[in-house]
């Protein structure tokens, strides 16, 4: 039978925690960035910082 | 669907991966010829799974997007693309320090791992290639046609372990035999493939509702 190898277990299922967590966390992030620039005073005023982009293509 | 329904899921899928925690570390039991470190299945196996399931709402994406034109399916397959690279990549980095304590090596040339490998670069290359072009109409075509193509991958991966020899064991589950797993081994990969599952349409639910977001409004550079 093979020795347990604890530190294999513990690096696999740390390593793919930060992954998911990681991404978790970078999805937040860009979610908090795009709702602090929709709510910018510039964003409010569509004409001027921000349009939708369908207008834009056209 | 709602934020609310986003969070009750994201939820969900949090009490489903401590469940799975726990019948993998405390319920199922020490496997009898690999010892704990066969533990490591319990996030190998599911995370190739979701990678499927993600690879395969790449291609329903796809099909959607060139047959319709409609941004919400092009939407789905960016999504669910960006979230199989990760999957696949969680199952190569898993699998590669499993390799090490029972094949003694971290990575060999293996038809399952290489497939494996190409899968993980097709799928890179394909968000490398949405990232490329801006024209949203342009990007939906090409993506769709990498997408649909990228799917040959994966059949592929699944059944390399049949087609060529390999170092690699065959398929345990999802193969045409019965499986040969102890019933409390396969409950436990069970719990944490469904967990696994729920975490993926979480993460799924959130990238599509950002990239909506972010599809909807250019900043005054891009006008």
């Amino acid at each position: 039978m093979m020795p347990d190898h604890w530190g294999y277990v513990l690096a696999a299922y740390g390593l793919s925690a930060a992954a998911l967590l990681g991404y978790w966390r970078h999805l937040a992030r860009r979610r908090r960035a795009l709702d602090a620039r929709l709510r910018s005073p510039r964003a409010a005023a569509p004409g001027k910082a921000a349009i939708p982009k369908k207008a834009a293509i056209r | 669907m709602s934020a609310r329904a986003t969070r009750i899921l994201g939820g969900l899928a949090l009490l489903a991966l401590a469940v799975g925690l726990a019948a993998g570390f405390g319920y199922a039991p020490r496997e009898a010829v690999q010892g704990n470190v066969q533990r490591i299945m319990y996030i190998h196996v599911p995370a190739v799974l979701t990678a499927y399931l993600a690879f395969g709402l790449v291609l329903v994406g796809s099909i959607g997007a060139l047959a319709t034109g409609r941004a919400g399916w092009d939407r789905l397959a960016g999504a669910a693309a960006e979230l199989g690279v990760l999957f696949t990549g969680v199952t190569i980095v898993s699998g590669s320090i499993w390799g090490k304590p029972t094949w003694g090596t971290w990575w060999t040339w293996d038809a399952r791992l290489t497939s494996t490998a190409v899968l993980f670069l097709v799928y890179v290359g394909y968000l490398l290639l949405r990232a490329m072009v801006d024209e949203p109409e342009r990007r939906a075509r090409i993506a769709a046609v990498v997408g649909i193509v990228g799917a040959a991958n994966i059949p592929i991966v699944h059944f390399s372990v049949k087609w060529w020899r390999a170092l690699h064991q065959p398929s345990t589950i999802l193969g045409p035999e019965p499986s040969p797993i102890a019933a409390p081994i396969a409950a436990a990969l069970f719990v944490n493939w469904v967990a696994f599952t729920l975490l993926f349409l979480y993460l799924l639910l959130r990238r599509v509702e950002l990239a909506r977001l972010e599809d909807a409004w250019v900043p005054e550079t891009r006008r």
